[in-house]
């Protein structure tokens, strides 16, 4: 059932039980109060006329006459008079009570025996019903008569008629008012509602650009729209990250394939010497090594992307790893004629992945040698702060400007200095190192300056053992 | 022909260039946008191949300098993106064809053609002077239907002459369209060439149709 139309149901329900019980009540009050006026003045009217009665020493009345005399303003108000001996017979009755016979009932006697005054209701067919009051005369404790005041509950009853008839029409009309009244709030109120799920269907039909408009209030749905709006942006971002990294990876895989098919279809243009035969194949095969190797990375990237990557968790002892890597490294740097220098070593153990950290630093080293100039130098330091052991990998090489230096850790970011520096390089390498780092619990920092050269900082925790092991500076 | 060819993957640069080259077409290489657009702004060029995807300076960056110094050489960009937007964009800002990489060298060669052919008023694929018939697509030349053989250079040479006959054209109007940046103007290849071309093309026959222009250079007509 829609949201709009149950709000209504149930404010609707809530509204008819609150008018029912408050024309109930309502409607029992007045019925209450009426009656009880009613009673009041045939009590005073009683009252009256034991008083006028006492004033004539209790004397019996004899005839009508003598009864209108006795009570002028009874031909004027809408009460009448009946006095009946002790027996209960009728002894006298004002004029206006023609029409029935009206004896005393037999409990209004009893009561009046008993010295007490009753009020009761009389009811006779096709009439309005009565109300009666018995009032007993006594007198030196013997009841001299009963004097009977009545009146019709008419008017009573007619007002009380008219009160249910009021209610009964009002309170419909007042409950389809305000449930009319009750669905356009709702509706109102759930209009942005109705947006948001407009706008969530063009989001899902693709168009990200689309967003809500932030209502002025500070709502929930003001909230609601910020939410979801927020949620909006980092969905956008991630499939604008996405759509980047698929356009990334086909050009680096494109460039490797437009090289062989370009080298491979001009060979085969025409004859050629075997030497030129020759240099092409070994060309694609540099081209065929570089997509092995851009493949292998990003499907790596993509395993720990989808947390596939199962990583070791072995104390690994850094300084003979660092040490190992040295060896490699000075090899590497060899080739361009780069000096690499193990300038500080400290023992130092970390929980990890030995195969991982080894590529994570060999990845820093290759950098280093790969951007450096020929002649240059490049420098490790292993040393401990605090818990963590620290390694850095310092060259003098090209460097990477300020507002790069965020970047290169992206995938497939090369900057521009780098492209011209070599054609070697996918891009991939600080992003796999980068994650290498984070799974260790560690810390990846870049500090660099253009023309100058740059320093790579890889913090790590130090294996609980080694940590408790007293601390030695190099 | 002479082709500037702006692509920073040297390996890319260098098989488009020799591809060129084995069809006769005098080809320039610059891996470096900036660069590039310099040479292309301050060369005669008959067509530029641009790479969109350069260090320094973006190829759409080169094509709107170059359109707006209102040179209206022919351009091709090559792409590695093979999305629309980056082509559409590319046409947008004056480029007249694009290929995307990887390409076919014969595409890639015939695109050339249809440019090159764009570029000249004549329009149909085969040149005719005379007798003398010149095909760009097959390369093959022709006088009164007997094939003649021509080196790449003399083939050049003819292909330039062809395409602006009637015209007067200086030795460096020549060596400008006919051979690249690394040729010296100061020698008398140009002569030697055109003495070439006349021995193969002229020779024993009644209707001479190179003519020298005393003073400023050659001229190819029917008369
Ligand atoms: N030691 C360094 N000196 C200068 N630039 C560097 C260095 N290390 C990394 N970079 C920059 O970071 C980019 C990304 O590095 P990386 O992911 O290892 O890719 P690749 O080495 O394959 O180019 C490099 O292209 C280069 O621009
Ligand atoms: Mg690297």
């Amino acid at each position: 059932m829609p949201l709009r139309v149950r709000l209504t149901l149930w404010y609707g329900t809530a509204l008819a039980l609150i008018l029912i019980i408050f024309s109930t009540v309502l409607y029992f009050v007045t019925a209450r109060s009426l009656r009880d006026a009613v009673d009041e003045s045939l009590e005073e009217t009683a009252a009256a006329a034991v008083r006028s009665l006492e004033e004539r020493g209790f004397l019996p009345l004899v005839n009508e006459d003598e009864l209108m005399s006795q009570f002028p303003e009874l031909a004027r108000i809408d009460k009448f008079f009946q006095i009946f001996s002790p027996s209960g017979t009728i002894t006298i009755r004002s004029p206006n009570v023609k029409q029935h016979e009206m004896p005393l009932s037999p409990k209004a006697l009893e009561v009046a025996l008993a010295g007490r005054t009753l009020l009761e209701f009389a009811k006779y067919p096709k009439e309005p019903p009565l109300r009666l009051i018995s009032v007993p005369i006594i007198f030196r404790g013997s009841l001299l008569y009963i004097i009977q005041v009545g009146t019709s509950m008419d008017s009573v009853e007619a007002t009380l008629n008219r009160l249910l008839l009021v209610l009964l029409v009002s309170v419909p009309i007042a409950l389809a008012v305000s449930l009319a009244g009750g669905w356009f709030m709702a509706g109102r109120a759930l209009r942005p509602v109705d947006a948001i799920t407009l706008a969530a269907q063009r989001i899902a039909g693709g168009d990200l650009t689309q967003r809500l408009t932030v209502p002025a209030s500070a709502d929930e749905i003001g909230r609601l729209t910020k939410t979801f709006n927020g949620m909006i942006d980092r969905l956008e971002t991630s499939f604008r990250q996405i759509r980047q990294f698929s356009s990334d990876a086909s050009h680096e895989l494109r460039t490797p394939l437009t090289v062989m098919k370009g080298e491979t279809e001009l060979a085969l243009r025409r004859p050629r010497a075997t030497d030129d035969y020759k240099i092409v194949l070994e060309s694609n095969l540099e081209e065929i090594d570089r997509m092995t190797r851009i493949v292998d990375e990003l499907l790596f990237l993509s395993r720990t992307d989808m947390g596939e990557v199962k990583m070791e968790r072995q104390p690994v002892p850094l300084d003979s790893l660092i040490e190992d890597l040295h060896r490699q490294a000075s090899l590497l740097g060899h080739e361009r004629d780069i000096q690499v220098v193990l300038r500080a070593t400290a023992p130092a153990a970390v929980l990890g992945d030995e195969l991982r950290l080894r590529e994570l630093f060999l990845n820093l080293l290759d950098n280093a040698v790969k951007y450096s100039h020929p002649g240059g130098t490049v420098e490790i330091a292993l040393t401990i702060e605090h818990t963590q052991a620290q390694v850095t990998v310092t060259d003098r090489g090209i460097g990477i400007a300020q507002e790069d230096q965020s970047r290169i850790f992206d995938r497939f970011y090369r900057t521009d200095n780098a492209r011209t520096h070599t054609k070697k390089g996918t891009g991939l390498g600080l992003a796999i190192c980068a994650w290498i780092v984070e799974s260790h619990g560690g810390q990846l920092k870049v500090q660099s300056k253009v023309g100058e050269g740059s320093s790579f900082t890889v913090k790590l925790p130090l294996a609980p053992a080694a940590a408790k092991r007293p601390l030695t500076p190099s | 022909m002479r082709i500037l060819v702006i692509e920073d993957e040297t390996k890319v640069g260098c098989f488009i260039k020799r591809a060129l080259e084995e069809e006769s077409y005098a080809v320039d290489l610059c891996e470096d946008g900036a660069r590039g657009l310099q040479i292309a702004l301050i060369t005669n060029y008959d067509l530029l191949i641009v790479d969109l995807m350069l260090p320094s300076l973006p190829g759409l960056e080169i094509l709107k300098g170059v359109r707006q110094a209102k040179v209206q050489t022919p351009i091709l960009i090559l792409t590695a993106q093979s999305q629309v937007d980056q082509r559409v964009k590319g046409l947008d800002a004056g480029a007249d064809d694009y290929l995307t990489k990887p390409f076919a060298i014969d595409e890639l060669l015939a695109r050339i053609r249809a440019l090159l052919r764009r570029g000249s008023t004549e329009s149909p694929g085969v040149l005719q002077i005379d007798d003398l018939a010149l095909n760009p697509a097959t390369r093959e030349v022709t006088r009164s239907g007997q094939r003649i053989d021509l080196t790449l250079k003399e083939y050049a040479l003819l292909e330039y002459l062809m395409r602006h006959t009637g015209r007067v054209l200086t030795r460096p109007m020549i060596s400008e369209h006919v051979w690249n940046q690394d040729f010296d103007t100061f020698t008398n290849v140009i002569d030697v060439y055109v003495n070439y071309l006349r021995n193969k093309i002229d020779r024993g026959r009644s209707k001479k149709l190179i003519h020298t222009i005393r003073g400023s250079g050659y001229m190819l007509k029917a008369d």
